[in-house]
């Protein structure tokens, strides 16, 4: 018997080989302040990871990086010490530790992390990210798509609705950008998102519909605010999708079958 | 047509193509009758050991239903047989000793004597049913029947290489078993084949990527099984050996085998009886070293002596299974209180052929849900059709066991009622 390559560190593996063009380039603007964020978000997510690998035998999983990534990326910049380390705690316990570690997980943690902080510390302001960390989503996209550990369908669902959006003159111009970069980190996530190919559809256009009526009805925030509320509530609604795409998939079936 | 769309998989390396003629016969001086692995067999033995037996004579006949039987492989001399406790066939072996072949009577006026002539002659076990995969009951009418004049499994060898010469007896093989069904024939052939259409017989092109060549998928997609409308699948080259029995009265005594596996010196195709002893046909073959023997395709394949009674490959892979000591703490790492869960990818969809949505039907198979394993599909699928799953995630334990276990819980419950 021979085995093949895709388990579950694989993937992870895969999928920070994906995301590094987004790392280094906003490293790359960042600087000192950047990296330093990312040291801490990486300390704190292995620190949880390794205190659940010695208590409750729970191998620790590559996936920490990611979402220590994301973190440190997306969350609030006027966050002390005390708050970002709280948030992370959170977000990697509460979504993905206690639910037996990643691939077991039903939201993203990072996008837990991320609204537990918007919506804990509300005063603190968003980052404004550069506009090249958000090119730099597009050969990410590309490279986890070709690897297979990026959901497809949810992309082009995705990049469909923000081209009906563009099309009908709404105005998401201008939070395309953190739109697109937060599809990449955190909806096009393999785990929490739909895993049919319909369901992977309808989670791309309930995600861009969302944030299509944030831009327009949401006002006094920031793109990344919308994009995270966005990516949350289109994590949630992904089983019930996924649901309905089995279930219309078996309607088709019988009635092709008899 | 439908599902076309949907049909997805793997290129995998083909067996080496060989001109029909020059295939090789080799034939062992020892085969065996053996158990496939998870199949009970409780038999009555009909010869003794030292016995002299003819080629396709019975041997064993199933205690349940006396009148399948079990047919020596070769004729030789009965070297030994081997029966577990219960009286399951654990294997009897055979050493091969003169040329005589045991002619079964031909008389199939009606469906009775057709049904108790392939039972009698040791075909009926080619057969298998689905939902749970045995051999078919005696009287058991299905509702379709699958036959598998593809293969895409990695090195398999071309079903329709094994059938070329032997239209004619491929077609009276389709008509006997026609006779076994009110429902309808599904003819599963490679998508270049330029088969002539047979009467009464629907035809499938199945791509050329694995698994749209496993018989589950093309069941699941086509005529999906039930517990009260069963399913057969059957090897293309099984029907023609029907129609040879049904012309001649003799089983003819070799099938087209592929000899595949990174520990060869080369890829082989040859004719050899069933059961044959895997050590006499790789001989020759296999680079200096250790080397495991598996009957089976690599991807399943079960380290054993003997070519199981439905493989029509052997695997030869090079190193032996040894232990490595891993430090506690890289253990600790590695090995988990629960196993490690499967994650979505695009391998994973392909790997169950594109139809089925496999995270959810993986989900209900871990998570013991028979009801919506059932609503997905799980009926017509079977280990086989779940094990390139396994090979592409490395799931632990694997999906393929997980839904063997989750039907043989169906058919006990079934057994109740």
């Amino acid at each position: 018997m021979i085995r093949g390559i895709w388990d579950r560190e694989m993937v992870a593996l895969m999928l920070l080989a994906a995301v590094m063009p987004m790392a280094l380039i906003w490293l790359w603007y960042g600087g000192t302040a950047a990296l330093s964020r990312l040291l801490l978000t990486l300390l704190v997510a292995g620190i949880w990871h390794l205190l659940f690998m010695l208590i409750r035998a729970q191998p620790p999983s590559f996936a920490g990086a990611l979402t220590a990534l994301a973190v440190a990326m997306l969350a609030p910049v006027e966050l002390n010490l005390f708050q970002l380390v709280l948030g992370i705690s959170f977000g990697v316990v509460m979504a993905e530790l206690v639910m037996g570690g990643w691939g077991r997980n039903v939201l993203n943690p990072a996008t837990v992390t991320l609204a537990f902080l918007g919506f804990g510390f509300p005063a603190a302001a968003w980052p404004d990210l550069p506009l090249p960390v958000a090119w730099a989503a597009i050969p990410a996209a590309l490279m986890g798509m070709l690897a297979g550990v990026i959901p497809v369908h949810i992309l082009l669902a995705g990049l469909l609705t923000a081209a009906l959006a563009l099309g009908a003159g709404l105005p998401v111009e201008p939070i395309l950008p953190v739109a697109g970069l937060v599809l990449v980190l955190l909806v096009a996530d393999p785990v929490a998102s739909a895993s049919t190919r319909a369901g992977g559809w309808m989670n791309g256009q309930l995600y861009g519909a969302l944030m299509t009526l944030f831009a327009m009805y949401w006002e006094q925030t920031s793109p990344v605010q919308m994009a995270v509320s966005a990516a949350l509530l289109a994590s949630l609604a992904a089983p019930i999708l996924d649901e309905i795409a089995i279930a219309t998939w078996l309607q088709r079936r019988r009635g092709r079958l008899g | 047509m439908f599902g076309q769309r949907n049909a997805s998989g793997f290129r995998f390396p083909t067996a080496p193509v060989a001109v029909a003629e020059n295939v090789a016969v080799v034939l062992t001086d020892e085969a065996a009758i053996t158990s496939m692995p998870g199949e009970e067999l409780r038999v009555e033995p009909l010869v003794a050991e030292d016995d002299l037996v003819a080629q396709g004579q019975p041997v064993f006949r199933l205690r349940a239903q006396p009148r399948i039987a079990l047919t020596a492989p070769i004729s030789g001399r009965v070297a030994r047989i081997e029966l577990t406790p219960g009286r399951k066939l654990s294997q009897l072996v055979l050493f091969r000793e003169g040329e005589e072949r045991y002619s079964h009577t031909r008389q199939t006026r009606n469906e009775v004597e057709l049904r108790s002539l392939l039972q009698g002659a040791g075909w009926w076990r080619t057969l298998r049913s689905r939902p749970f995969g045995r051999m078919p009951a005696v009287d058991e009418r299905p509702a379709a029947i699958f036959i598998m004049a593809t293969d895409t499994r990695p090195a398999a060898p071309d079903p329709q290489m094994a059938l070329a010469g032997r239209e004619d007896d491929f077609a009276a093989g389709l008509k006997a078993l026609s006779r076994l069904t009110s429902g309808t024939l599904w003819l599963c052939l490679p998508a270049s084949a330029g088969q002539a259409a047979a009467e009464g017989v629907r035809q499938i092109r199945c791509a050329r990527l694995h698994p749209q060549g496993l018989a589950g998928i093309q069941i699941h997609h086509w005529h999906p099984a039930r517990i009260d409308a069963p399913v057969w699948d059957i090897h293309a080259e099984d029907v023609a050996d029907l129609g040879t029995l049904l012309t001649t009265g003799l089983l003819p005594d070799t099938r087209l085998i592929s000899i595949s596996g990174e520990a060869l010196q080369e890829q082989r195709l040859l004719r050899c009886s069933p059961g044959s002893d895997l050590r006499a046909l790789v001989h020759g073959l296999v680079r200096p070293g250790p080397h495991q023997l598996l009957t089976g395709p690599a991807l399943q394949g079960q380290a054993t002596h003997w070519l199981g009674a439905r493989d029509r490959q052997v695997s030869v892979l090079p190193g032996a299974a040894t232990a490595t000591h891993r430090h506690w703490f890289s253990a600790a790492l590695r090995r988990a209180a629960r196993p490690l869960p499967v994650i979505p990818t695009a391998a994973l969809n392909q790997a169950v052929g594109g139809d089925i949505p496999g995270v959810a039907l993986i989900r209900a198979l871990a998570s013991g849900d028979s009801e919506t394993a059932v609503r997905l599909g799980a009926l017509s699928l079977l280990e086989e059709d779940l094990v390139l799953t396994d090979y592409i995630t490395g799931a632990q334990p694997a999906v393929s066991w997980q839904l063997r276990a989750m039907l043989d819980g169906i058919e006990a419950e079934e057994a109740l009622t």
